[in-house]
């Protein structure tokens, strides 16, 4: 027993020793940088897809010679839930000594690792966390590429006023607008946020209907919707939910005019299987950046999907890689720009980035407010036609015109 | 006036799919007296044997009934055997709630592992097509819970009155000791209750899958509801069970209507503590002649 614990002593310190020597050696001309994603636990999926983004996107720097004779090294912190996505935090900025920190695709560990990386005056890239919260506190050493919760309502807004009411060829105002969402903070702060500019742009909502995400029977809340006449349904939700809402939708002979959607649980291909690709056919959907979109919107896209292709011999599972690897170019460019590595001086570079609308792989801008949020990040409108999910708003990012029931 | 029949209707329905999952429960919690939190995930597996079934050979979910009951059968005997029987010698009687608890954990984690987080949708010819009656709309699978739950709780019930077995069971229920003394193998009484228990949610699953996604918490979604019917029944009673079932589906479905989908659970579970206040042995409770 005395044996053993004296041996691990020595094979501790052995270690520490190595890890020094690495840390020493490795100064002289690798810039070092952290990817924070959740690489295990029940993100881990999309959480590797996100990951994924950012590595093309440091394999292709580095293939045209890195930042400033420097090879970039990416060092991996595994956020699973929000305690270790501190620690890995600290390890990541006190034991790693990186530059940067780059994730988090979980808005919760985004949120809580963000605040570390602050206090260290390091800066914190994010380019997939939609809570904008996160924003919210204006952070110094704070950015995020990608567009929030906020813009999701914002999209599905204007897709109702300016495709689905000029489509039915009838005023906006005419519409009866239901907004059904899950009551976590998610489906919350969507609704919240579409409830309110739905009332800015004088639109009639007639029901406005939270349910916990856990429901096992929505008949009520789809009687509810027949009988207040709901033209046009809203609804956040996580995939449960959603493959409850279009079966149980079904069974009641439940027709709206248009069905839009947010994020995850339309996305998924699972979803439209679930609920069989006739039922889900024609609604719409509104998230990030999905690969059936017009290349003309979105330079940059097919040689992303050749790349993706290539390294990882399958297709991209999701959109998630994409954004990364945008959100990922726009940041080591700015480093690039930067005059030094020092947390200022890439505050400053990334501070002046200014790309136009339509000029990156995700089809939008770059340009940040006060706050470290892309003020040019835009979510796109998808719909279900044929089993497949194509975009079909705005019009010049479209691949497919937009099915409206009658 | 119609949309307030189809809310009883559509409130009737589910309380026959809670019927169809709680009448295994309360099986479990009346003879054995324990408290199985790992029922929800009993189902759950049943569910993903529905679905290979369905999807791998191609068979219809509810000519999977029969297999599933035998199989669920033989893990809930093993269950009882090799996990909780072990325990019934402890100190505290709730480290056999503990060891339910964390099957549950296990057997969820294990769902994740083998098939992800994603949903499964278990094919089902017709299961999900509405039956019109008028203005009113039923799912023929809903209907099939329904009248399953009633042909289970009557069987059960002449099983537990009629059957030699049965009578040792509720022998057993009404007092273990002295059952003991009158030659009744408790062990095995206890190994075949939790059987039967999880049998019933085999066919439970048969049912439930075709018309509910699958996925690793599926279970945790209804064991909550399972276990208000069953204390609102009467522990143990199984057509107490079965009305407290069609209870919580009226409520549940008249409550989302005229009060809001979110605060339904507010009124579920209110009612049922002013019904245990009222009564607190359950609307069909044996009262306490009882152990």
């Amino acid at each position: 027993m005395i044996d053993w614990t004296g041996g691990r002593r020595l094979m501790l310190g052995a270690l520490a020793g190595l890890g020094f020597g690495l840390t020493a050696s490795a100064a002289q001309a690798e810039l070092r940088l952290g990817a924070l994603f959740p690489f295990s636990g029940e993100l881990a999926v999309l959480g590797d897809e996100s990951w994924r983004g950012l590595e093309l996107a440091v394999e292709e720097r580095n293939a045209a010679g890195g930042i400033r004779g420097e090879k970039i090294v990416l060092v991996r912190g595994d956020a699973v839930d929000n305690n270790q996505a501190v620690a890995e935090a600290r390890r990541l900025i006190s034991v790693n000594s990186v530059r940067a920190i780059f994730g988090t695709y979980s808005s919760a560990r985004s949120q809580v690792a963000s605040q570390v990386a602050e206090l260290a005056r390091i800066p914190y890239f994010e380019m997939g966390a939609v809570s904008d919260a996160i924003t919210d506190r204006k952070f110094r050493y704070l950015f995020r590429t990608n567009p929030t919760a906020r813009d999701m309502a914002a999209r599905s807004i204007e897709m109702v006023t300016n495709a689905v009411a000029p489509g039915l060829s009838v005023e906006p105002k005419a519409l009866r607008l239901a907004i059904i969402h899950e009551d976590s903070l998610y489906g919350t702060t969507v609704g919240r946020f579409q409830a309110a500019l739905a009332r800015e742009h004088g639109l009639n909502i007639v029901e406005t209907l939270p349910y916990p995400a856990n429901i096992v029977d929505m008949s009520s809340l789809i009687l509810r919707l027949q009988a207040a006449r709901a033209d046009v349904v809203l609804q956040t939700s996580y995939q449960n939910d959603t493959v409850l809402f279009f079966r149980q939708a079904r069974e009641a002979n439940f027709r709206p005019r248009a069905i839009i959607g947010g994020g995850g649980g339309y996305s998924l291909r699972e979803t439209m299987q679930a609920v069989g690709a006739e039922v889900i056919d024609g609604a719409l959907n509104i998230d990030f950046t999905q690969f059936a979109i017009n290349p003309a919107a979105a330079p940059g896209i097919e040689t992303f999907v050749a790349a993706y292709r290539a390294r990882y011999n399958m297709e991209p599972r999701s959109g998630h890689s994409l954004g990364n690897y945008v959100g990922a170019k726009v940041f080591l460019d700015a480093i690039a720009a930067a005059k030094s590595f020092s947390a200022d001086d890439i505050r400053a570079a990334v501070a002046a980035v200014d790309v136009p609308d339509g000029q990156t792989a995700e089809g939008w801008g770059v340009k940040f407010g006060p706050d470290g949020q892309n003020e040019r990040a835009k979510m796109m409108g998808m719909q279900w036609q044929d089993g497949r999910l194509v975009t079909v708003f705005p019009p010049n990012a479209a691949v497919s015109e937009m099915r409206l029931h009658r | 006036m119609d949309t307030f029949l189809q809310l009883v209707l559509n409130g009737l329905m589910l309380g026959g799919l809670f019927a169809i999952i709680s009448v295994g429960l309360t099986l479990i919690f009346g003879i054995i007296r324990l408290v199985n939190f790992a029922h929800g995930e009993l189902l759950m597996a049943g569910m993903y044997l529905t679905w290979i079934g369905t999807t791998k050979l191609g068979l219809h979910p509810y000519l999977l009934a029969p297999p599933l009951v035998l199989v669920l059968f033989v893990i809930g005997v093993a269950i009882q055997r090799f996990i909780l029987q072990p325990l019934l010698e402890a100190r505290d009687a709730h480290v056999q709630i503990f060891a339910t608890v964390g099957l549950s954990t296990a057997l969820i984690n294990l769902a994740l592992l083998l098939f992800g987080a994603d949903l499964y949708a278990t094919p089902a010819a017709h299961v999900r097509d509405p039956i019109l009656f008028g203005p009113f709309r039923v799912v023929v699978g809903q209907l099939v819970m329904f009248g399953a739950g009633i042909a289970v709780v009557t069987g059960l019930h002449f099983f537990m009155e009629r059957s030699f077995l049965g009578r040792a069971i509720r022998a057993t229920a009404q007092h273990r000791a002295a059952a003991q003394l009158m030659g009744v193998d408790v062990n095995r009484i206890y190994m075949v209750t939790f059987g039967i228990g999880a049998a019933c949610v085999g066919l439970a699953a048969a049912l439930v899958a075709p018309v509910y996604p699958t996925s690793p918490t599926v279970g945790t979604y209804f064991v909550l509801t399972a276990f208000v019917v069953v204390v609102l029944g009467g522990m143990g009673s199984l057509h107490g069970a079965f009305i407290g079932a069609l209870l919580i589906g009226l409520v549940d479905s008249l409550s989302g209507f005229y009060i809001a989908p979110d605060l339904k659970e507010v009124v579920i579970f209110g009612l049922f503590i002013l019904i245990l206040l009222l009564r607190p042995t359950g609307l069909f409770g044996l009262g306490r002649g009882s152990e």
